[in-house]
C-alpha cells in the first residue's frame, strides 16, 4: 500500500521482463505489460464485479474460493483496479472493428499455442463495462512493449509452493482433506474464505483431529535438498491460530523432523505453545496417508523416533507444510538479466558472506525467497540491503525534495465551514441520498456552503473544491466521501497546495464504513450518515491549524563497532557519498572474523581472512573515517541531531544525524558446566577453531585424539537464562565435525534440533552424516554427561531411538557455545540511546517483520548481532538494511516534524514524570522550570502523535494535537445532538 | 430524522424492547478502523447503530470519552484497537487496557450494565471480525434495553406501541457479502 503511494515508485503490474541491455548505473529492460482490460480510471468500486455472470478460479484464495472473471486479485491489492481474466471472460471482443478483430484473432491464436485449451470466445457479454460508471472496461487493451532506462535491478521473484501432489503417498490432489499450509492459511484468515475457521473440504464440518506433516517436499524426501525454514513456525502458529478459533479441534498433531525456530524469540512461541497445549509433537517422517472409506477419515502411517514406535495416526483432516520451490520464471528471467541460478534453479548469489543480495552481475540485485526460502523479518532485511546497494549506481539521481513554498492562506476568524458530499459514482448515492445529505448539513453551527460531486477526489472534484474554499472564504473543509486512511493524504495535498493549512480538513468516512456496510438498510444508513457527517463538522469546528515542523539534519552517520557489520553498514554508507565514522574500540578491525577463531565460513568454506580482506579493501576505498582504540563515552540528541563523545584516538564531540549500532556479541561462557575448566579436552567451539586456524594440536595435553564428541546449544535454548536459539552454531558444528572426521576422528555430535536453516548448510548436514558423522538427539529433558577422570572419556546420554543409555567414546569434547548480548556495551548504549532492550537482553527492533533494523528511537538502527544471534550471512544483510534505512534520513537536509504531536502546558503541568514512565519513544522529559519546580516537555522529534500521554496525565496537562479532548468531545456530543431515530 | 429503523428481524422476535440503541466506537487508525475499512472493501454488512469515532490508538481512548458518550446517553460504548504487540505505537494498547479497567470500574459505580461496554482487539485484515464484533455487541446492547442515562424520548419509544410508521429493514448481519449497490 505504501509503495503504491509513494510518489516515487511506479508499479507495473501484470507485466514480464523481456529482455534486458546495458551494464551497471545504465541498463535499458523491456517490459511487456500484459493488457488488464480495465483502463485506470478505475474508482475500485466493484460494481463490474456483481454484473459479471463469469465464475472462476480465486488463485489468492488458493482455489478455495470462486472469483468472477473480472476482479480484484486481493483486497489490498497495488494498483486498487480490477483485471479482467482474460482466459474466463465470456465476451473478449465486444463491438470490434475488423483491424482489431485480426489483432484479437492473432493474439487468441498465440494464445492458443500456449495452451491448446484456450477457449474460443463464443458469447457477447460486456456486462461490466455497461455496468461500469467510469467506462473504465477497455477490451481493445493490448500488450504493451515499453522500455525502462534503470541503474540498477533488483530481483524480488519469490518462491512458489512445491506441488505436494509429486508425493503421491500423502494423497494431495488425490485425497480432498489434505489440504496444503498455504491453503489452510487462507482458511485461517479471518477475512478469507471460512471467515478463520477451518473446515475439511469434503464436507465443510470443523474437522476435530488435525495432523500437519512438516517438511513435505524439503530436505530431501523426494523433493528439495533444503529446509524451507518458515515452515515450522508456520505449523506451530497455525496450531494455536485453530485452538483458539475453533475449540471443537479436538487433537492437532505436527509431525517433525527437526523442530527449527531459530529466529529471535522463535523458541519462547514454541514453549507458550506447547504450554498452551495446542498440539501434540511427534518426531517422525510418515510413510503415506491412507483415506478409509469406511468413515471418510484419514490415518496417517508414521513411526515414531521414540523408542521406534510404529504409530497410525487417524485425522479428519491433514495439513501438508509444503517447501518452497523456485519461482518458475526464476531461470528465464535469470537468463534474460544474464545472472547465475543455482542448483535448484534460485537466482544465485556471489557470496554470500561478502554481500547478502549481490548476484554475479554488477548491478543487479537479489533479495527474499528468491535466493532460497527465508522467514519474513530476514525478507525485510534482505530488501532494505538492497535497496543500499542499489542506490550505489543511482548517484545523480537521488531525489531531493523540492517544495516551492505557498502563500499560507489566512484562515483566522470564526469557523466557516465547508461541506462537500461524495456521490462516488453509486458507490455512496446508489444507497444514500447525498443531495439530502448536504441539504441537511447546510443546517449545522457555522456551515457556510455544502456542495455535493460525483467524484470528490477526481481532479474536476479537488479544482472544484478549491474554488469553493476561495470563493466562500472557508476555514474548514469536511469531506463525506471515503476513507481517510486512503483519501486524507489526496485531499491534503490539494488544499496545501492553495495554502490552505492541511490540517483543517475533517474526513468523513460515508463509503467504506456506511454505504459499503448497510446497503440493506438505507434508511439507518443514510441516518448514520447523516450523524457522521454531523460530527464531522462539529470536529471539524474545532480544528486548529498545525504547521509543519522541521529540524536540521546533519548528514553524516556514526557507525559503533568495526565487526563485520559495523564494516559493512559503514561502507554502504560511505560510498553513497554520506560522511561516516566508524569507531571500534579495539585496535583493529574485523571483529570476530579476525580474531582469529574462524577457519572456513560455511557453506562456501572460504577462508574467513579472505572476506574479510575483501570486506577491508572495500571499507578503504569508502572513504568512511575509521577511528580504532575509540569509544563512545556518551550520545545526547536525538534523530538529525545526535552529538556523540568520543574518546581514544580522537577527543572529540561529534555530530551525526543518524547511529548505527554495531557492537556485536558476546560468546557465552559455559562455567563449570560439562566440566568445562574442570578436565582440559573439553573446549569451546572457539577454542577449536582458534586451533584450527593456528595449527595448534588437538590433544591438549595428551596424544592426538581419536574421538570427539560435540555438545550443542550449550547456552542456548535454556529454560532458565537464554531461551532463544543462536542460530550459526549447528553449522559451525557440522563443518567443524567434518574437518574432525577428515583428520580420521570418529566424531559424534549430540543435538537436540538440527537447524541447518542457511543457504547450504542443509546439503552440508547430509554430506556430514554421509561421511560418517554420528548424530545423537538428545530429547527434551536430558542432557549429556561428560565422564572421564582427568581427562574427558566419554559422553552419556540418553538415546530416544534405541531407548537406552548410550555411552560414546571421546578424547575431545567441544561444547558449541551460544551467543549473549554483550557487556557491558549493550547496558551503556541501551541507558545513552533509550533504545529499548527485549526480554532476551538483545536490542528491540521496533518491528520484527515491518521494521527488523530500526529501533524505537528514530535514527539510531540496528546492524549485526546486536539484535540477536544470527550467522555472517544474515549479520552482512542486516549491516546494509541499516544503512538503508540510514541513509532515508540522510538524504534530506531538515526532518520533517508531523506537528500532530502532544504538547504539555507547563501551567499546569505538576512534573508527576507519568507520561515520561510510559512513552516508548522518550518524547517527554522532566525539566526544572523553576528551582524545584519541575515540568514535563515533550521534544517534538520524537512524539509520534499517540496521544496516549495525553489521555494518562493525571492532571491533563497533555494536550493530543488534531485529536484534543475538545475535538473527540465535540464529535461525541454531536452524536447526540438529535433526538433518536 | 422522521424515519425509524427498527432492529432486526431476528431480535424483534426474541426481544420485548424494540429499540435501535445508540453505540459509540472508538477505534485506533491503524488496526480497528482499517478492520472497519476491510469490512467495507469486502462488503461485510453489519448493524448500522453505531458511530466511529478514530483516534489515533487506543491508548487515546481516556475514561472521560467514554463518560462523556454514556452521559449523552449512549446504550453502549465499543473500545477498540490493535492486538498484543501489534499497536503501532508498541504498547499503546496495553496503557488502553489499564485505562480501561478503571473506565469500567467507574461505569459500574454509576450503575451502568457491564455489558454495555467492551474492549475488542480487531487487526486491519479482521473485516469479518469487525462486522460480527458490532452485530454481537449491537445485539447484546439492545438487549439491555436503553441505557439508564438515555434521554426520555428514548424511554418513551420503547413504551410505544411497536409499529406505526415502523420499517422492517432487515439489518441482518450476513446478508450477502460480496454484493455491494444494490
Ligand atoms: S495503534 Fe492500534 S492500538 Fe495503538
Amino acid at each position: 500500500m505504501d509503495a503504491g503511494r509513494h510518489p516515487l515508485i511506479e508499479v507495473i503490474t501484470n507485466a514480464e521482463i523481456t529482455g534486458c541491455e546495458g551494464g551497471p548505473g545504465d541498463f535499458t529492460v523491456t517490459v511487456r505489460k500484459n493488457p488488464r482490460y480495465v483502463g485506470d480510471d478505475c474508482v475500485a468500486c466493484g460494481l463490474c464485479v456483481d454484473h459479471c455472470p463469469q465464475v472462476g478460479g480465486n488463485e489468492f484464495d488458493m482455489g478455495l474460493k470462486a472469483r468472477k472473471a473480472i476482479y480484484r486479485p486481493f483486497p489490498q491489492s497495488v494498483p486498487a483496479t480490477y483485471v479482467i481474466d482474460s482466459d474466463a471472460c465470456l465476451n473478449f471482443m465486444p463491438h470490434l472493428d475488423e483491424r482489431q478483430k485480426r489483432r484479437l484473432d492473432k493474439m487468441a491464436k498465440f494464445k492458443r499455442k500456449i495452451d491448446p485449451n484456450y477457449p474460443p470466445n463464443i458469447l457477447v457479454c460486456g456486462h461490466c463495462s455497461d455496468a461500469c460508471d467510469v467506462d473504465a472496461i477497455d477490451f481493445d487493451q493490448m500488450p504493451e512493449e515499453i522500455s525502462l532506462d534503470v541503474g540498477s535491478i533488483l530481483v524480488a521473484v519469490g518462491f512458489q509452493e512445491f506441488d505436494a501432489r509429486v508425493l503421491g503417498a500423502y494423497g494431495y490432489g488425490r485425497l480432498p482433506n489434505v489440504v496444503t499450509s498455504l491453503e489452510l492459511e487462507r482458511m485461517l484468515n479471518a477475512s478469507g474464505v471460512t471467515g478463520g475457521h477451518v473446515v475439511r473440504p469434503s464436507d465443510l464440518e470443523t474437522p476435530k483431529r488435525i495432523v500437519f506433516i512438516q517438511c513435505v517436499g524439503a530436505r530431501g524426501e523426494g523433493g528439495r535438498p533444503y529446509c524451507s525454514r518458515f515452515c515450522c513456525m508456520n505449523a506451530v502458529k497455525d496450531s494455536m491460530l485453530i485452538r483458539q478459533h475453533d475449540p471443537v479441534v479436538e487433537e492437532i498433531t505436527i509431525l517433525y523432523t527437526d523442530l527449527r525456530a531459530f529466529g529471535k524469540g522463535f523458541d519462547d512461541f514454541v514453549t507458550r505453545s506447547k504450554e498452551a497445549a495446542s498440539a501434540e509433537y511427534v518426531r517422525g517422517r510418515p510413510a503415506k496417508v491412507w483415506h478409509d472409506p469406511a468413515d471418510d477419515t484419514l490415518q496417517v502411517f508414521v513411526e515414531d523416533t521414540r523408542g521406534h514406535e510404529q504409530r497410525r495416526i487417524p485425522a479428519d483432516l491433514v495439513v501438508l507444510s509444503v517447501a518452497a520451490a523456485p519461482n518458475e520464471g526464476a531461470v528465464e528471467l535469470a537468463e534474460i538479466f544474464g545472472i547465475e541460478t543455482d542448483a535448484h534453479g534460485f537466482i544465485a548469489r556471489r557470496d554470500p558472506a561478502v554481500s547478502a543480495v549481490e548476484t554475479s552481475r554488477e548491478g543487479v540485485f537479489v533479495c527474499g525467497s528468491a535466493v532460497g526460502p527465508q522467514v519474513i523479518p530476514d525478507c525485510v532485511a534482505q530488501a532494505s540491503a538492497t535497496a543500499s546497494r542499489a542506490q550505489l549506481y543511482l548517484t545523480g539521481h537521488r531525489h531531493e525534495e523540492k517544495a516551492e513554498p505557498v502563500e499560507p492562506m489566512d484562515l483566522s476568524g470564526p469557523p466557516r465551514v465547508g461541506v462537500m458530499v461524495c456521490h462516488c459514482g453509486v458507490n455512496i448515492a446508489g444507497v444514500l441520498d447525498v443531495e439530502q445529505l448536504a441539504a441537511d448539513a447546510a443546517e449545522l453551527t457555522d456551515v457556510v456552503v455544502t456542495s455535493t460531486d460525483l467524484f470528490a477526489c477526481s481532479s474536476t472534484g479537488q479544482d472544484e473544491l478549491m474554488e469553493t474554499i476561495k470563493e466562500h472564504r472557508l476555514n474548514r473543509i469536511v469531506v463525506a466521501a471515503c476513507t481517510p486512511r486512503t483519501h486524507e493524504p489526496v485531499f491534503r495535498e490539494t488544499l496545501a497546495r492553495i495554502g490552505f493549512n492541511p490540517f483543517l480538513l475533517e474526513m468523513v468516512n460515508i463509503r467504506d464504513q456506511c454505504s459499503w456496510v448497510h446497503a440493506g438498510t438505507p434508511e439507518a444508513a443514510q441516518n448514520k450518515a447523516r450523524a457522521l457527517i454531523r460530527m464531522g463538522v462539529a470536529r471539524a469546528r474545532h480544528l486548529e491549524p498545525l504547521q509543519e515542523g522541521a529540524a536540521a539534519m546533519t548528514r553524516s552517520a556514526l557507525v559503533i563497532g568495526g565487526g563485520i557489520a559495523g564494516i559493512q553498514a559503514a561502507t554502504d554508507l560511505a560510498v553513497q557519498g554520506f560522511p561516516v565514522t566508524l569507531v571500534e574500540k579495539s585496535n583493529r578491525l574485523g571483529g570476530r572474523l579476525a580474531e582469529p577463531n574462524l577457519m572456513l565460513l560455511y557453506p562456501t568454506m572460504r577462508p574467513a581472512s579472505e572476506v574479510l580482506a575483501d570486506k577491508l579493501r572495500r571499507l578503504d576505498a569508502s572513504g568512511a573515517r575509521i577511528l580504532l582504540e575509540t569509544e563512545v563515552e556518551n550520545i545526547t540528541g536525538f534523530v538529525g541531531s545526535f552529538e556523540a563523545t568520543l574518546k581514544g584516538a580522537v577527543d572529540e564531540v561529534l555530530p551525526v544525524g543518524a547511529v548505527i549500532l554495531a557492537v556485536g556479541a558476546d560468546l557465552h561462557d559455559p562455567g563449570a558446566a560439562f566440566r568445562f575448566g574442570e578436565l582440559p579436552n573439553v573446549v569451546t567451539s572457539a577454542d577449536l577453531e582458534r586451533r584450527f586456524v593456528n595449527g595448534d594440536d588437538l590433544g591438549l595435553g595428551a596424544e592426538a585424539p581419536k574421538s570427539a564428541a560435540f555438545v550443542l546449544c550449550v547456552g542456548s535454548r535454556e529454560p532458565k537464562g537464554f531461551t532463544g536459539c543462536s542460530r550459526y552454531c549447528c553449522p559451525t558444528a557440522i563443518k567443524q565435525a567434518m574437518e574432525l572426521n577428515r583428520r580420521g576422528i570418529d566424531t559424534t555430535v549430540f543435538y537436540r534440533d538440527i537447524r541447518t536453516i542457511s543457504t547450504g548448510a542443509e546439503e552440508m548436514y547430509r554430506e556430514a552424516r554421509g561421511r560418517g558423522v554420528l548424530f545423537v538427539r538428545v530429547p527434551p529433558g536430558h542432557t549429556p554427561e561428560i565422564v572421564g577422570n582427568g581427562r574427558a572419556e566419554a559422553v552419556r546420554c540418553y538415546d530416544e531411538l534405541l531407548d537406552r543409555r548410550l555411552e560414546v567414546p571421546a578424547d575431545l569434547v567441544v561444547l558449541s557455545v551460544g551467543m549473549r548480548p554483550r557487556q557491558p556495551e549493550t547496558d551503556h548504549f541501551h541507558e545513552m540511546l533509550k533504545a529499548s532492550v527485549g526480554l532476551d537482553g538483545f536490542f528491540l527492533e521496533r518491528h520484527p517483520e515491518l521494521a527488523p533494523v530500526e529501533t524505537a528511537v528514530e535514527g539510531v538502527l540496528l546492524a549485526g548481532t546486536v539484535q540477536g544471534p544470527k550467522d555472517i550471512v544474515d549479520s552482512v544483510a542486516q549491516a546494509s538494511a541499516a544503512a538503508a534505512k540510514a541513509a532515508v534520513f540522510l538524504a534530506h537536509d531538515q526532518v520533517r516534524l508531523d506537528p500532530a504531536v502532544a504538547v504539555v502546558d507547563p501551567e499546569i503541568c505538576r512534573g508527576c514524570g507519568d507520561c515520561v514512565e510510559i512513552c516508548q519513544f522518550h518524547a517527554p522529559a522532566l525539566s526544572e522550570t523553576a528551582p524545584g519546580v519541575f515540568a514535563a516537555e515533550i521534544n517534538a522529534s520524537l512524539c509520534k502523535g499517540c496521544g496516549t500521554c495525553a489521555s494518562w496525565c493525571p492532571s491533563g496537562a497533555i494536550a493530543a494535537r488534531h485529536f484534543t479532548d475538545r475535538q473527540v468531545l465535540a464529535q461525541i456530543d454531536a452524536f447526540f445532538d438529535e433526538a433518536r431515530p | 430524522m422522521t424515519q425509524q429503523v427498527s432492529p432486526s428481524a431476528k431480535n424483534a422476535a426474541t426481544s420485548p424492547t424494540v429499540f435501535d440503541p445508540r453505540i459509540v466506537v472508538f477505534a485506533c487508525n491503524w488496526c480497528s478502523y482499517a478492520g472497519a475499512d476491510t469490512a467495507g472493501v469486502s462488503r461485510i454488512q453489519h448493524q448500522p447503530h453505531f458511530r466511529m469515532i478514530r483516534v489515533m490508538c487506543s491508548g487515546r481512548i481516556q475514561p472521560a470519552f467514554v463518560f462523556r458518550a454514556f452521559e449523552k446517553g449512549a446504550d453502549g460504548v465499543l473500545v477498540s484497537g490493535c492486538h498484543f504487540g501489534d499497536c503501532h505505537y508498541i504498547f499503546g494498547n496495553e496503557r488502553a487496557v489499564e485505562q480501561f479497567a478503571k473506565t469500567m470500574n467507574v461505569v459500574k459505580l454509576l450503575g451502568i450494565e457491564e455489558g454495555r461496554l467492551r474492549l475488542e482487539w480487531i487487526s486491519a485484515a479482521e473485516g469479518g471480525r469487525f462486522a460480527e464484533v458490532i452485530n454481537e455487541f449491537t445485539d447484546q446492547v439492545r438487549a439491555l434495553g436503553p441505557s439508564p442515562f438515555a434521554a426520555e424520548d428514548a424511554i418513551a419509544e420503547i413504551e410505544a406501541p411497536e409499529g406505526g410508521g415502523c420499517q422492517h429493514s432487515d439489518a441482518d448481519s450476513d446478508s450477502d457479502a460480496g454484493g455491494g449497490g444494490h
